[in-house]
């Protein structure tokens, strides 16, 4: 437990505050020593997502570029701003295209919010793609990140798939049309194509069955998978030893023995 | 007497206490990198996610006061625009996909997926992890930028080449 | 002891074996049950979309080398002296809707060509317009069913 250094006389409120501060933060204010970093990190839910210690080299902005914690914010930004969006929005091919135009002029702020919502989709995708691209082009897939290589991947696929679910719920003409082509598309794959397609439309062309179902993935399955392979992905970085690093690559003459072998 | 060689791995700190640990098995002589090359993340790691997340935010604001988000007319089943194009990180694929559906669409997208989840299992060889470019990854980096390179090029195609009916434009005229 | 000796032999350990896989094999029974019944639920069973039966009016209102479109329906009813044919103005291809032109029909998205019976002539659409079902009510109308899809050059005759 990190002492109370101080010795002086409280006043019986300071004190009150003092103690409903101390029972929420128990290691006292901004950490002045090692000790009180590390019980800042892994005291905190959320900060504990962390290890207590990181590689200098980890840190390097020129190895990562940040993409990671760049693309994890903007879903940050999105799953706020979607669920503003939320308390205006309704999923009805009667309704939707004049939520948008209410949206857009009456709502104060409202054009702030959809606008944020789409350039924020539209870099989420890019920059997953950076990340996946650094991750790929610093070798950092290899053992023993294989799988949260393979969760990246998964991770990619629901961006993808929630950007693309997205993309109809303004019910204007760009949404039609791509969502039509689109899941044309799905419908050409063997086997599973057609009735995937029907799942996705819930008929047999884009209407309101299909905005509904669009809206269901968009606002609640697809943000919650990608909630939990997050997880999972955050999770097995530290599993697996932090940030790929350097040091980890065998000397060169073990590794081409290894080849040999 | 012999001669006992006395240098040390990791210079002993005096303000530390040692002890033995852990015995591990493995094919190298030390252990890693040194303690010292870590760092605490409060508030190494903290600041710069904040800093990054606060970049983000403000950049965002600043694009949704500069540009609007695009918003065309009430969908109608019956006019498709001429072309009718889809979100740009599909364009790519539409445009394999005007070429044949089954081929752009199921095909192609479904091996890159397939590949990139087998990468990890096929590439193993512990070498150039953590170095950019690394020289001996040349033929997995070289693959791997050659096909992101050619996905941007078949999607600034589908973004800008391509006026009504699909049919080839050149943007500046 | 003796007893006790039975229960370590082998056959007794097969026994708890072969519970704990039964056991295994109803939960992965009930969950594969359970899934299934999960995707049979999301499967479309009503259909809300419009109608598949369109009245598309008298034969006597329709002249020889008509072209009459019904946009929502998205067919387009042709009068030959042959008959009456429903061609889908649904592209093939990726279900863009498709124009009519001088040879016969066009598609915006992707640029496919068909003649006037639907069959494809350029780009990538796989297959020809769909021909729907025409046939006469007993008050003399004609009527498409869009859910009966009939071989290209099925004319009705009246
Ligand atoms: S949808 Fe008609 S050519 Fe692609």
């Amino acid at each position: 437990m990190a002492p109370d250094k101080s010795t002086e006389k409280k006043s019986a409120g300071m004190e009150f505050f003092e103690n409903v501060y101390r029972s929420i933060f128990r290691y006292g204010r901004i950490p002045q020593d090692g000790e009180g970093a590390s019980y800042a990190v892994f005291n905190n839910l959320f900060l504990h997502i962390h290890p207590v210690k990181v590689s200098r080299h980890s840190l390097k902005f020129t190895y990562t570029f940040g993409l990671g914690v760049i693309a994890t914010s903007l879903f940050l930004i999105l799953t706020f701003t979607g669920v503003w969006l939320m308390f205006y929005y309704y999923p009805s091919a009667t309704e939707a295209y004049g939520r948008m135009l209410d949206l857009r002029s009456s709502v104060d702020f409202g054009f702030v919010l959809r606008n944020v919502h789409k350039w924020a989709a539209e870099a989420m995708v890019f920059f997953v793609v950076l990340h996946m691209a650094r991750v790929f082009l610093t070798g950092a897939y290899k053992p023993p990140r294989e799988f949260n290589w393979v969760i990246g991947v998964i991770l990619l696929l629901l961006t993808l798939g929630l950007s693309f679910t997205g993309y109809l719920l303004p019910w204007d003409q760009l949404a039609f049309w791509a969502i039509t082509v689109g899941t044309s598309i799905a419908g050409y794959a063997p086997v599973i194509g057609e009735p995937l397609r029907q799942f996705l439309l819930g008929s047999d062309s884009v209407g309101q069955e299909a905005l509904i179902r669009f809206y269901v993935l968009h606002v609640v399955i697809l943000p919650g998978l990608l909630y939990v392979f997050l997880a999972v992905h955050f999770w097995r970085i530290r599993k697996d030893g932090g940030l790929s690093h350097p040091s980890e690559n065998e000397p060169q003459d073990v590794a081409e023995k290894g080849a040999e072998l | 007497m012999k001669e006992v060689d006395t240098t040390q791995v990791y210079p002993q700190d005096p303000n530390k206490t040692y002890g033995l640990m852990e015995l591990v098995r493995g094919t190298k002589p030390t252990v890693g990198p040194a303690p010292e090359d870590m760092v605490y993340s409060w508030p190494h790691l903290l600041i710069r996610e904040l800093v990054i997340f606060l970049t983000v935010a403000a950049c965002l604001l600043v694009a949704a006061f500069l540009f609007n988000a695009p918003l065309e007319e009430l969908a109608n089943p019956n006019h498709p625009p001429n072309p009718a194009k889809a979100p740009w990180y599909f364009l790519g694929l539409q445009e394999l996909v005007s070429y044949s559906a089954f081929v752009g669409g199921v095909v192609v997208p479904g091996l890159l997926v397939v590949a990139l989840i087998l990468v990890p299992y096929i590439d193993r060889k512990k070498v150039g992890v953590g170095i950019w470019f690394a020289r001996e990854r040349w033929l997995a980096n070289g693959t791997f930028l050659a096909f992101l390179i050619l996905m941007c090029i078949l999607i600034i195609v589908g973004m800008y080449f391509r006026g009504p009916n699909w049919g080839f434009v050149v943007p500046w005229e | 002891m003796k007893k006790e000796n039975l229960r370590m032999q082998q056959p007794e350990m097969d026994r708890r074996q072969f519970h704990s896989r039964l056991g295994w094999l109803g939960v992965a029974a009930s969950g594969a049950i359970a899934a299934a019944g999960n995707l049979l639920y999301l499967k479309p069973a009503v259909d809300y979309g419009p109608p598949t039966r369109i009245r598309v009016g008298r034969p006597e209102e329709y002249k020889e080398g008509l072209k009459e479109i019904y946009e929502n329906e998205r067919i387009v009813v042709v009068c030959e002296k042959d008959g009456f044919a429903a061609i889908s103005v649904k592209c093939t291809h990726l279900g863009c809707t498709v124009r009519t032109s001088d040879s016969g029909f066009e598609c915006p998205c992707h640029g496919s060509q068909f003649d006037n019976d639907g069959f494809v002539t350029g780009g990538p659409a796989p297959a020809p317009l769909n021909w729907y079902q025409i046939s006469l009510t007993p008050n003399g109308e004609l009527e498409v069913d869009k859910s009966v899809v009939v071989p290209s050059g099925t004319y009705f005759k009246v």
